[in-house]
C-alpha cells in the first residue's frame, strides 16, 4: 500500500460563474471515486453553494449537477469545510447550511491544505 | 486508449451486471461504475453504458487508478458499452 493521497479543492466561486463553481464538484467526485480522501474549502462567493437551495440554481451543460453531486460526496465521505467569515459576511449560519457542511475558519484549512498530497483553487 | 471489443467478445465474458449511466453528465458514469462495483464479484465483469464518449478514456484512467482491468468497449446505437473486470 503506498501513502494515502488526500486532495483539497478551494472553492472560491458560486453562482456568480456556474462553470467554476461546478469544476470542483465534478473533481471531487471522480476523485472520491478513485479512492482519494476529498476535502472541499469554501471561501468568498463559494460559501453561497453550501447555502439551502443555492446549489439547485446553478447548472452547466454536460457536467453534472451541483445538486446532484453534493450527496454523492458526502456518501464517499468528501469533507465539506466553509470558511466562517465568508458565511458572516453573508449573514449566514449552520442552520442556513446543507446537510453535511462545517463550518471552520482558516487555520483548520491550512491543517488540511499543508497535510493534503495535492490541492486543486477554482 | 481503449480496445474496441465486438460483441462476441462481450459474449464470452459473461457480464454479471449491466448499468445504464446514458445522459448522466460528467463524472456520471464513472460514479455509476463505482457504485455499482461491489455488486459484483472479484473477477467478474461489468457492462457500463455511457451516451459521453468521453467515457471510455475516463473509466480506463480510473480502472487503471484503482486497479480494475478496463476491457474495452463496444460501440452501439449513440452510446458506448464499457467493459470492466473487477480486480479487488
Amino acid at each position: 500500500m503506498g501513502t494515502p493521497e488526500k486532495l483539497v479543492i478551494m472553492v472560491t466561486h458560486g453562482p456568480d460563474d456556474p462553470e467554476l463553481a461546478t469544476l470542483p464538484f465534478t473533481m471531487a467526485a471522480a476523485a472520491l471515486a478513485s479512492d482519494v480522501e476529498v476535502v472541499m474549502g469554501f471561501q468568498g462567493e463559494g460559501c453561497l453553494l453550501m447555502k439551502k437551495g443555492v446549489a439547485e440554481t446553478v447548472s452547466v451543460p454536460d457536467l453534472a449537477p451541483i445538486s446532484d453531486l453534493i450527496g454523492t460526496i458526502a456518501e464517499l465521505g468528501g469533507k465539506l469545510l466553509v470558511c466562517w467569515p465568508g458565511l458572516k459576511s453573508r449573514e449566514l449560519d449552520q442552520e442556513d447550511l446543507v446537510a453535511g457542511a462545517e463550518i471552520v475558519a482558516a487555520a483548520r484549512l491550512v491543517v488540511e491544505v499543508t497535510s493534503a498530497t495535492n490541492t486543486l483553487t477554482y | 486508449m481503449s480496445t474496441v471489443l465486438t460483441e462476441a467478445d462481450v459474449a464470452a465474458l459473461s457480464v454479471a451486471k449491466v448499468v445504464d449511466a446514458r445522459g448522466t453528465g460528467c463524472p456520471g458514469p464513472l460514479l455509476e461504475a463505482k457504485k455499482a462495483m461491489p455488486g459484483v464479484a472479484v473477477g467478474q465483469v461489468l457492462e457500463l453504458w455511457s451516451s459521453d464518449p468521453q467515457t471510455k478514456a475516463d473509466v480506463a484512467a480510473w480502472s487503471g487508478k484503482v486497479g480494475h482491468g478496463f476491457l474495452g468497449a463496444v460501440p452501439a446505437q449513440g452510446y458506448d458499452r464499457l467493459l470492466i473486470r473487477r480486480a479487488k
